[in-house]
């Protein structure tokens, strides 16, 4: 894989060099930013329309604090503490798999359960990473919580893409089942449609997809960026080719343009909050329009 | 192999059939047999355990007893369930709910050539051809309950069941919905139908079952409903009229 990473970057390079893009893209590292953007924008976008249908929008957030528990396993058995993935992968599966078992079972709505777990992985994950970053003396917190897009070696390419693969070949043959099974779960499964197997399937994805984008982008963005682009689309379409086409193009742009920009107009911002922020102001633009446009009107209470 | 007439139902027998969920028991004892390319209404007051054993039925609840359903070649159930409920600003339109049902294909690629025309004559013959395109949350509770019969037509059944389609509908989605499930079941299919319109049970059901927890009238309607009993568990009926009601197409 390092030889085709090899060429998209001095692919990328070639173009900083003629001048075609800003000059700061003939810096590897940006490169490898800017590829990183152009699959985690799609994947995000596309899996974040199911996440808002699922009303599962604080579920990565919990699996994120969970990854913090993960490092700080992965640094105490002895991981890299810049790559934890396996301990990282291996606890984030169990803490989502013991989630949805437990709303299974207790038959809790699934905001409030969320919240607990969300708060006991917080709490649970910030603890123990504290204590180990003590021992190998440096902020480890910060980084999983905000990510660092410009530090991403090959290693992480290549955890990214194989995730993103994965989820494609998963998600869109099940992608319409998925949705019959959040409208109404008793006609999925006359259907044929085993709608607990189902769940499970959709929370692992969505588990490793967080777990694969936590050392580049942090847990935060991962939620805003499961969550923004798709509300921004939500707010302006009629129907699920529109839903799920806007939101990739809404949160791709979004990740380009929040590498881009601070570079280009040396802008004081980390890659991650302007990314943060571009999908911000285009779910506020979305907004005004759907206020604005009498097309969009519905009933008020 | 379909029969002559088109379709080959399931007969379905339910054999002492239980339900108990936490302490409370839902069902109790039920026995009763449903014949094949027949509609058979379950009746009976809100909270008497219909729903819950059509459920068991589809296997969705943990009964104790036996449920045959003995099939002959075509084994799929058309099941139109009571609601849909769903947020309504969802950006979902009347195909994309069809597409979703019945094609493999994820429904943001498009509609799949074969399903395409399916689904617009199904649409069609609910009457909702010209809202194909309609968000499913701007219909009106009438017309979602066609949306839901249209989809348990595809692809074609042989066993439909169905939880108060009738809900909400208007007198023309009764009458079409009514034409519909009729036509079916000459065709040969079977049909499984709660139904609170005693008046519609006794034009158009061959056989009724009355359930509050347990079996408590079984039979042809036009037999049953001039029982005593039936007085007893229907006070309001107006049985005369609807005795004289006519029979749709």
């Amino acid at each position: 894989m390092g030889a085709l990473y090899e060429v998209l970057r001095q692919f990328i390079i070639g173009l900083a060099d003629q001048g075609i893009i800003h000059y700061t893209f003939s810096y590897t590292f940006v490169a490898n930013g800017f590829l990183c953007a152009l699959v985690i924008g799609p994947l995000l976008g596309g899996i974040g329309t199911m996440v808002v249908i699922k009303r599962m929008a604080f579920f990565s957030q919990a699996i994120g604090n969970a990854a913090l528990t993960g490092v700080a396993i992965g640094v105490i058995v002895g991981e890299s503490y810049t790559a934890p993935y396996f301990s990282m992968f291996s606890f984030c599966i169990l803490f989502a798999l013991f989630l949805n078992f437990s709303k299974n079972r207790t038959k809790m709505s699934s905001d409030t359960l969320i919240g607990v777990f969300l708060s006991i992985s917080l709490a649970i994950g910030a603890t123990t990473l504290l204590w180990v970053s003590a021992r190998v003396n440096t902020h480890i917190l910060d980084t999983v919580m905000f990510g660092s897009i410009l530090t991403v070696n090959d290693t992480d390419m290549s955890v990214l893409l194989a995730t993103a693969v994965i989820t494609a070949l998963v998600a869109l043959p099940l992608y319409n089942q998925m949705l019959l099974a959040s409208l109404n779960p008793s006609l999925a499964h006359v259907r044929g449609i085993n709608v607990h197997l189902l769940e499970y399937v959709f929370v692992l994805l969505v588990t490793i997809l967080t777990v694969a984008c936590v050392k580049i982008v942090g847990a935060v963005l991962v939620e805003a960026l499961l969550l923004i682009p798709a509300a921004a689309a939500r707010n302006l379409n009629r129907t699920i080719r529109g839903f799920v086409t806007w939101s990739i193009i809404f949160s791709t742009a979004s990740c380009l343009f929040g590498i881009y920009a601070p570079m280009r107009w040396d802008l004081p911002l980390p890659s991650g909050g302007a990314i943060i922020l571009t999908a911000a102001m285009i779910f506020l633009a979305t907004m005004i329009i759907r206020m604005a446009l009498p097309r969009y009107r519905e009933a008020s209470v | 192999m379909e029969n002559k007439r088109g379709i080959q139902g399931p007969s379905i027998e339910f054999d002492n059939v239980n339900l108990t969920l936490g302490n409370t028991h839902i069902l109790q004892d039920i026995n009763f047999t449903i014949r094949t390319g027949e509609i058979h209404c379950l009746v009976g007051a809100n909270g008497g355990g219909k729903t819950s054993l059509i459920r068991s039925m589809l296997g969705q609840m943990p009964h104790t007893g036996n449920i045959t359903i003995n099939w002959h070649d075509n084994t799929t159930v058309g099941y139109v369930p009571q609601t849909l409920e769903f947020d309504k600003t969802l950006p979902v339109t009347v195909i994309d709910f069809m597409g979703m049902t019945c094609q493999r294909r994820p429904v943001f690629f498009g509609i799949e050539r074969s399903r395409r025309e399916q689904i617009d004559e199904v649409l069609e013959r609910v009457g909702l051809g010209g809202k194909s395109k309609t968000k499913l949350g701007s219909l009106s509770g009438g017309e979602r309950q066609r949306v839901l019969f249209a989809q348990a037509l595809i692809p074609k059944p042989a066993l439909l069941v169905l939880d108060e389609p009738m809900t909400g509908l208007d007198l023309e989605g009764r009458e079409i919905l009514e034409r519909s499930i009729v036509a079916f079941t000459r065709a040969g299919g079977t049909a499984i139908w709660i139904n609170h319109d005693i008046a519609q049970v006794h034009n158009i059901a061959q056989t009724l079952t009355y359930i509050d927890r347990k079996v408590l009238l079984e039979g042809d309607p036009r037999q049953v409903l001039t029982s005593g009993i039936a007085a007893q568990l229907f006070p309001s009926l107006d049985l005369l009229s609807a005795a004289t009601a006519e029979v749709p197409g």
